[in-house]
């Protein structure tokens, strides 16, 4: 397309760090008028913080921006991106279910509302033309609990698109960013929406369309941007753009990390899982070696995230069992004590909820799965065995008597890993392992994992990190729609060839 | 924060030191009324039964729930048992198991409502609070009920021993008892998970629901005990005796977690707390402050408790 001569929004040199890390490296991003530009790129790309620089969620190291042709200082005010007409859409929508449509369409419009007194009524009235000038079949009385997932998307948009129509400062549509609105939506429902976004285009709004499915980018826009490693990879043209190219791009030709693991050795299963249903999941079956590590991995919504929660019993599956050490377990009955009876260990990805009581002292968490039924705790001797594990796991604390909340994440991380290692499980269960954990303490983690292999315990390892998995594991198998889409094996499992399995389609799914 | 540390220790006796320093305080400017034996062993043997409500209150709270019914437990209790007493005239020995079935059944059926339902403690309890204090109106026609038999108030309140009257002593026992339970047991520990760190209890296989639903039914079993002593003390029962006694429990409980073992409810640092409040008000009363003193005091010892244990645990946002 041909550039228009203002474009409506521009960022210059942006750069932003955390910690020593560039999560932006000077991206420079330019959107026209009534376009839809796509944001492409994995996980840590940078593509999440380009749009928080843009809410004002994030203030930039250096960078400059620029809305139709008048420059925004940054870092912007936080609530203040609307009065630049800018609006988000993020992927929980950001709706409140027990409220009504209206509740919601008006909500937090401060600029339009008067603070003491709504004219429901009025208000009411303003919905049901907004909504029919969208098209939209939506009532204003509804309650959002009760609409379909892709209403709830429209009402989302619809919204964002009223914020920035009325923003008439400087008399021009404004840019709607979405920001992955689509992954839980069904095929059809996804088309529905692309039929409002270019309905919304025809009116000179801009659209930023932040999305991991390069068919939907590649159906839906019409420019699109590719993020890798903090760095604008390049801008397409989507229509003269393949597929292939795209991909190429967001996955690039990455350096190959050092693999820590050889072939497993053929053995029986020590653990089978058939028909697994949950939430997203559907029918998934697959087993696992002693001493292998198996790494589950997708895109948002694949449902690689779901199957630790359910095999050990965290919450019941719809269907499924799974056959450890010679018995089967009908895992919609499955609760965290059979598991742990049944030699599961899991180690949660929420680790500050799920994992670790803060409140409580590092005696008290190590030993929570030993002293089941004991009507004399001998603390001298819990502490002396924490003071043990500490010492294996390098836990790095001034005492066993400290509360847990005192450790840093690693720390926490490597003593939640010793809470459970200690119980010499068959099956060793983590989901996103090294989440928010320092360099160091992600070493000693991967240590750990490889000498249990040694020791012939099933690993199974949920994680979106590629370069995780190229490190520790064995196999891996990609998830999309709650389906395996792929299997990769010894010299196969790299993060390039991870990432192009990711992101590949599977037509027979779709 | 740690053992050695000699702020946590004066932390941990900082309230036994002020409680000290009041009755220094009072006793120097009321030695002869204030600072006598028999005050004291009244005040000992008369708030024994705060000291049990209070006891009864901090294993659901230790679990992270909130048992505002357990004074209805004890005016209900305490009204039952004067009825089948003194009205008709069972044997103290069927009498009494009733009264403790009564408290038990309350906290199951507390337990099973917040359970089932998924509804917060703080709103069920409230509500079958009241309805139990309409039910002891209601069997106790709104009257007081005297005339209990004297071997109740025999070992309640008339035997001494060392001058203090024997239900302190059974006050003592019970906080040692839980003080084991919450110290030593598996029990203690799982209780603590379910308050401080309920899915990493559950994930680790302790089943929170049964805890929880346990912890009730202690607590509805202190309250009757102590509805129980309420009619041995008074050798009767009144339809608001309950009333008067959920308020200073509460801020006895909060007080208490901020000694002893600060950050956790404690059974010694709710028997201190309860002393200290019921010295201060003593006190007072003694200097010839009216009756609105003992609100003061316990309303503001409340307040300045959940203060205090913020302050301490350096103002978390606990979502409450």
């Amino acid at each position: 397309m041909t550039e228009e001569p203002t474009p409506r929004l521009v960022l210059w040199g942006l750069t932003k760090t955390f910690g020593g890390v560039r999560a932006l490296d000077r991206a420079d991003f330019t959107i026209a008028p009534g376009e839809v530009h796509g944001l492409l790129g994995t996980n840590g790309s940078g593509k999440s913080t380009l749009i928080k620089v843009l809410s004002g969620f994030h203030a930039p190291d250096t960078g400059a921006l620029e809305i139709d042709g008048r420059a925004v200082a940054l870092p912007m005010p936080l609530g203040r991106s609307e009065l630049h007409g800018l609006a988000f859409v993020h992927q929980n929508l950001g709706l409140l279910p027990e409220a009504t449509v209206l509740e919601n369409l008006i909500a937090g419009d401060h600029e339009r509302l008067n603070a003491w007194w709504i004219n429901w009524r009025a208000e009411a009235e303003r919905a049901r033309r907004l909504f029919a000038d969208h098209h939209l079949d939506l009532s204003p009385s509804d309650t959002v609990a009760d609409l379909s997932p892709v209403k709830r998307a429209q009402l989302a948009i619809v919204r964002a698109a009223d914020r920035v129509q009325e923003h008439r400062s400087h008399g021009t549509p404004g840019t709607l960013v979405l920001d992955e609105p689509t992954p839980f939506l069904p095929q059809e429902d996804v088309r529905e929406l692309f039929v409002m976004i270019r309905r919304l285009t025809a009116r000179g709004v801009s659209i930023i369309f932040v999305s991991h499915d390069i068919d939907e980018v590649r159906e839906v826009t019409d420019r699109s941007t590719v993020l890798r490693d903090g760095k604008v990879i390049g801008t397409f043209d989507t229509a003269k753009s393949s597929r292939e190219d795209l991909v190429e791009a967001i996955v690039g030709r990455t350096v190959a990390v050092d693999r820590r693991v050889a072939d497993v050795p053929s053995a029986a299963p020590a653990v089978a899982l058939r028909g697994l249903q949950g939430d997203v999941l559907q029918d998934v079956s697959f087993s696992v070696r002693p001493g292998e590590i198996l790494g589950l991995t997708g895109l948002i919504g694949a449902g690689h995230d779901e199957v630790s929660m359910l095999i050990a019993g965290a919450r019941s599956a719809l269907a499924g069992q799974v056959d450890i050490g010679g018995q089967t377990h009908d895992l919609c009955r499955m609760k965290p004590a059979d598991s742990i009876a049944a030699g599961i260990a899991l180690i949660p990805a929420d680790r500050q909820r799920a994992g670790i009581a803060l409140d409580l002292s590092l005696t008290e968490n190590a030993m929570l799965p030993r002293i089941h039924g004991s009507l004399f705790i001998n603390h001298r001797r819990n502490r002396d065995s924490t003071a043990d594990l500490m010492r294996d796991f390098r836990v790095k604390a001034t005492s066993p008597d400290q509360p847990a909340a005192e450790l840093s994440g690693g720390n926490q991380q490597k003593l939640v890993l010793g809470k459970w290692l200690q119980l010499n499980p068959r099956l060793v269960l983590l989901d996103e392992p090294t989440q928010g954990i320092d360099v160091g303490a992600r070493e000693e983690i991967y240590d750990h994992l490889l000498s249990l292999c040694a020791s012939g315990t099933a690993v199974i390892c949920a994680t979106s990190e590629f370069e995780q998995l190229e490190i520790i594991a064995h196999r891996v198998l990609v998830f999309d729609r709650g389906r395996i889409k792929a299997e990769l094996k010894g010299a196969e499992v790299t993060k390039a060839s991870i990432a192009t399995a990711c992101y590949e389609t599977a037509e027979e799914h779709a | 924060m740690h053992k050695s540390d000699p702020t946590y220790q004066l932390e941990r006796f900082g309230l036994v030191i002020v409680w000290l320093a009041f009755i220094v305080l009072f006793g120097a400017l009321r030695p002869d009324t204030f600072l006598t034996w028999s005050n004291f062993s009244t005040i000992f043997g008369s708030e024994a039964v705060l000291v049990i409500v209070t006891l009864g209150l901090i294993i659901p709270l230790t679990a992270g729930d909130f048992d505002l019914s357990i004074a209805q437990i004890l005016t209900l209790v305490s009204m039952s048992v004067a009825i089948l007493d003194a009205r008709m005239d069972l044997p103290l020995a069927l009498v009494l198991p009733i009264g403790l079935a009564i408290g038990a059944l309350v906290g199951l059926m507390n337990g099973a409502i917040i359970l089932y339902f998924r509804v917060h403690s703080l709103i069920v309890t409230l509500g079958v609070g009241t309805f139990l204090h309409g039910i002891t109106l209601w069997i106790g026609n709104s009257q007081t009920i005297s005339g209990v038999s004297p071997m109740l108030m025999e070992w309640v309140i008339i035997q001494r021993v060392f001058g203090v009257p024997i239900a302190f002593y059974y006050a003592i026992g019970l906080a040692v008892a839980i003080w084991y339970m919450l110290t030593y047991t598996a029990f203690g520990q799982q209780l603590l998970f379910t308050g401080r760190g309920r899915e990493v209890g559950r994930l680790t296989g302790v089943a929170v629901d049964r805890v929880r639903l346990t912890a009730f039914v202690l607590s509805g079993l202190l309250g009757a005990l102590a509805g129980i002593l309420y009619t041995g003390t008074t050798g009767s029962a009144n339809p608001s005796s309950g009333t008067f006694l959920l308020l200073p429990a509460f801020a006895a409980a909060f007080l208490g977690s901020t000694c002893i073992r600060p950050g956790r409810f404690n059974p010694w640092g709710s028997v201190i707390a309860v002393y200290f409040l019921v010295t201060g008000i003593n006190g007072l009363s003694v200097l010839g402050f009216r009756t609105f003193v003992q609100d003061l005091f316990y309303g503001g010892a409340l307040v300045l408790a959940v203060m205090i244990s913020q302050l301490v645990s350096g103002r978390k946002d606990r979502g409450l």
